[in-house]
């Protein structure tokens, strides 16, 4: 008990920390070009239109505003990555101050995934552009998204601390995550809708029962596209994985968090 | 845990070193596939002890990969022990390598932020303190321009400033301070020495062993994780320096032993251990050319050997005293030993009166019981005026016009006669030119601005100069040649030059003296390290008491006897030791005839006293050889 105890205690010492990290990243992701936050705004725009322009020829029929379908997926995914990846590389990234200097190492992990989460809630921006612009409806379920985005921001953490801390043995872990991330992204209905897997109806099951952002796609999707409360499957699921998934997380950083620094 | 601030407590660390070499999980595969994955133990702490009271500063010294650093991160917290256990108390701050806790981009004024949270400061402490930082750091200008555009030397300082905000109960400085330039080293020892007085408690490592000294009370020697020394860093520093001088040599004569087991030929072979061989060959091994230094004698140092007989260094060849008004040698040769502050006043006996030496005024007021120097002038003057000597013909009439009878008869006549062998009236006037007189109460024989004898005699600073460097006693140059024709490039020779020619010419001639020395069961025999006796019924020309060369090392180590040596002046013959080259046009035309041989002569460099036939002082001869290094430096 007086371990937890210890553990808030440092955690609250630090917290200031956590906060000037995430504004550093954000400074520095603003600061230095010239549009600013609207590079926040834009750059998913962009790609949206990309993918619109590309992807709704070939799913128009089922789906009936594809910009807004492929974006409530598109902003989660980009989330997943951008945090996971950053935080993969967090205590590497610091070795020279972890080296020197105690500090609770999760810190970093946790402000990069936290100023990613910022990030995301920045750039929902561009999804209010997107729907007013294709005058989709508005429904009051889509004040309750950051119900969703917590989930996934807990499991991002989860996720964040377990690649961290592989990371700092195995370098190669990056590569294989890429791989990982690619395959993920295509086995998410991101840019297609899941009735075009009718055909293959394990792959539908293996999506559905074991795919975690499927679980945070579709209550977003439920809450903003579809304007409807999600099922409980899926909302209980998706806090269930979140907290599995941090609790895994925690658990392998804590363990091999005293061998970081004959790695690194 | 008592009044300790740190106590650490039998800590080992523990790494894998098979497993560290794996960073990536291809490898890991292969590894744990093929079983290599074995447990490689490496302790790089094994039970280090160490209790730091409040407001003691440390310095960690060792050589690379002793622990220091490991040391400091289990203090700090970073790395935990493998075995022990590592108590602190307070807050600790450690001098973070410069730019790590800085974000290049971010501004001055961001930085100091985020650096001082990353030191664990809380964001309203930081404000409070920032105008603090900013003043020390000196950086008000540059607050917002990124610190990826500071010199390095602002962000030291910067860094410095902000890890030093607050008086830390433990400040930890790895190596961070060798950046930066003099000035802000400077501050930086300021705010240390503030802090340490303050209370704080320091730990710093460096390998500047100076540093340490300067700065710590303490010090802790930790070798390959182990602690071999912990106590006062006077001490320890010094144990720590002469064990890495020792290793250093015992790494270079391996070398030296293997290249001699090869038969590598020697670039230099130099004939003679003494000051000028061993000059040259210390200089031009610290080039890197290797030397073989040869002596006929069964001891180095040439002349000026000094021998230990009960715990006294004699100077077996006659009385050595240095003194120079060179800076440079005179720096030379206190880098390479410790001098004493012998100060040579000799003293001469005529019958039963005793006179200070050189003639000053002491020696006159004895003779005439004159005081002022006005008076003495006027005597010596009047002196000279009887005579009435216009044209000196011999050497009598020539020291006579110089000093007036007195001082001639009762100070020179005997001493020169005994020393030539012959009556002053036979000598040649050359051999005197002119004879100073002093008019001042001063018996410092020599004129020179330095003046001293080597605490422990002269031959353990030939030693120095030798170290590490093949030396052969009891070798004959010539037989050694013959023996071995391939085995140098080039040779020194500081033996007689005539002798190196085979006398084609015929023999020059030495001045040359005698010893007997003897053992006197008194502790104290004549008071003076050098007395001359003027007179020419006493047979010997000097009595030399050796141990008033070293008055410190009598003063630690009171003896209750002493060793003395009478000189005898003796005619010279061929074969025995040669001593003073003779000064005279026929010697001197002689020898002009072999310096042209030794022109001729490729490859062989002649130096010293026999070897250039010149009468050296020491340091001249240490100039000479210095010169002869350059020269040879040149060349290649």
């Amino acid at each position: 008990m007086s371990l937890l105890k210890y553990r808030i205690k440092t955690f609250i010492k630090y917290q200031d920390l956590v906060w000037e990290l995430v504004q550093r990243d954000l400074k520095l992701k603003y600061r230095r070009s010239f549009l600013g936050y609207l590079w926040s705004v834009l750059n998913p725009l962009l790609i949206m239109i990309v993918l619109t322009l590309v992807f709704s020829n070939l799913f128009s029929k089922n789906i009936k505003n594809f910009p807004v379908y492929l974006f409530t997926g598109r902003m989660l995914y980009d989330f997943l990555k951008a945090s996971t990846t950053n935080a993969m590389k967090s205590v590497t990234g610091n070795a020279a101050l972890l080296k020197k200097v105690y500090i609770p190492k999760y810190i970093f992990t946790f402000a990069k995934v936290t100023s990613c989460m910022v990030d995301m809630v920045l750039s929902m921006g561009a999804l209010l552009v997107v729907m007013v612009v294709t005058r989709a409806p508005f429904y009051w379920e889509f004040l309750l998204c950051p119900l969703v985005i917590v989930q996934l921001y807990i499991f991002c953490c989860g996720l964040g601390f377990f690649l961290a801390q592989m990371t700092v043995f195995f370098r190669d872990v990056q590569y294989i995550y890429n791989a990982v991330l690619t395959a993920w992204l295509y086995l998410t209905p991101i840019m297609y809708p899941l009735e075009v897997l009718a055909d293959m109806k394990w792959l539908v099951v293996l999506i559905k029962g074991f795919n975690p952002l499927y679980y945070y796609v579709a209550q977003f999707r439920d809450l903003i596209y579809y304007g409807r409360l999600p099922g409980p499957r899926v909302f209980f699921g998706g806090w269930i994985l979140a907290f599995v998934m941090l609790a895994f997380g925690v658990w392998t950083f804590q363990r091999a968090k005293d061998k970081f620094i004959l790695y690194i | 845990m008592g009044d300790y601030v740190i106590d650490v407590d039998k800590v080992s660390v523990r790494f894998n070193l098979a497993n560290q070499k794996v960073d990536n999980l291809k490898e890991y595969a292969i590894k744990l596939a093929k079983h290599e994955l074995m447990f490689q133990e490496f302790l790089a702490l094994q039970d280090v002890s160490l209790k730091v009271k409040k407001g003691e500063s440390w310095g960690l010294i060792g050589t690379n990969g002793a622990g220091k650093s490991t040391l400091l991160k289990v203090i700090s917290g970073i790395l935990q022990p493998y075995r022990g256990e590592v108590k602190t108390k307070g807050r600790i701050s450690p001098l973070i390598e410069l730019g790590a806790g800085f974000d290049g981009e971010l501004t001055g004024r961001e930085n100091i932020f985020l650096n001082g949270l990353v030191l664990g400061h809380s964001r309203e402490f930081m404000e409070a303190h920032f105008d603090e930082i900013v003043e020390f750091a000196n950086l008000k200008k540059f607050l917002d321009s990124p610190i990826k555009n500071f010199s390095s030397g602002m962000k030291a300082r910067l860094g410095f400033a902000v890890a030093t905000v607050v008086n830390p109960d433990i400040l930890i400085v790895d190596e961070v301070l060798e950046v930066g330039d003099y000035n802000f080293r400077r501050r930086c020892n300021e705010r240390m020495q503030q802090m340490l007085a303050g209370g704080t408690t320091l730990l710093f490592v460096s390998h500047n062993i100076q540093n340490v000294k300067n700065l710590c009370q303490n010090a802790l020697w930790l070798d390959k994780g182990r602690v071999r020394m912990a106590g006062p860093s006077e001490v320890v520093c010094e144990a720590y320096r002469t064990e890495q001088d020792r290793l250093r040599r015992e790494k270079k004569e391996k070398k030296r032993e293997e290249l001699r087991k090869e038969g590598k030929p020697y670039d230099y072979l130099v004939v003679g251990a003494g000051l000028y061989g061993a000059v040259f060959a210390c200089e031009m091994t610290k080039r890197g050319k290797r030397c073989l230094v040869i002596d006929k004698r069964d001891h180095i140092g040439g002349n000026i050997y000094t021998e230990d007989v009960d715990g006294i260094q004699v100077h077996k060849y006659g009385a050595h005293i240095f003194h120079t008004s060179d800076k440079e040698v005179w720096q030379y040769v206190t880098k390479l030993t410790e001098f004493n502050n012998y100060i040579n006043s000799p003293v001469a006996i005529y019958k039963d009166e005793l006179y200070n030496l050189p003639f000053n005024m002491n020696t006159f007021s004895k003779l005439w019981g004159l005081k002022r120097p006005q008076e003495v002038r006027e005597r010596i003057r009047e002196q000279i005026a009887d005579l009435n000597i216009t044209e000196p013909k011999n050497l009598e009439e020539q020291a006579l016009s110089l000093v007036g009878r007195d001082v001639y008869e009762k100070l020179i006549k005997g001493y020169t006669e005994k020393q030539w062998g012959r009556d002053c009236t036979e000598l040649p006037s050359f051999i005197i030119k002119r004879l100073p007189l002093r008019f001042t109460y001063d018996n410092n024989y020599f004129n020179d601005r330095y003046q001293g004898i080597p605490v422990g005699g002269y031959t353990q600073m030939v030693e120095k100069l030798l170290d590490n460097i093949d030396v052969m006693t009891g070798t004959d140059f010539f037989a050694y040649r013959k023996e071995h024709p391939g085995m140098f490039h080039k040779v020194v020779y500081t033996g007689m030059i005539d002798e190196y020619f085979d006398f084609c010419y015929g023999h020059l001639e030495y001045r040359t003296v005698r010893f007997e020395t003897e053992r006197v069961e008194e502790e104290n025999y004549q008071g003076n390290a050098v007395i001359n006796y003027t007179e020419r019924a006493v047979p010997y020309t000097r009595v030399i008491e050796h141990k008033h060369f070293a008055p410190e090392e009598e003063r630690e180590h009171p003896k209750d006897y002493t060793i003395i040596s009478r000189e005898y002046s003796t005619e010279w013959k061929p074969g025995i030791e040669p001593y003073y080259p003779v000064n005279d046009e026929k010697n001197g035309a002689l020898y002009e005839k072999y310096r042209e041989l030794a022109e001729k002569e490729e490859d062989v460099i002649f130096g010293g006293r026999l070897g250039q036939y010149k009468y050296y002082d020491m340091d001249k001869v240490i100039r000479a050889a210095l010169a002869a290094v350059e020269e040879e430096s040149r060349v290649r």
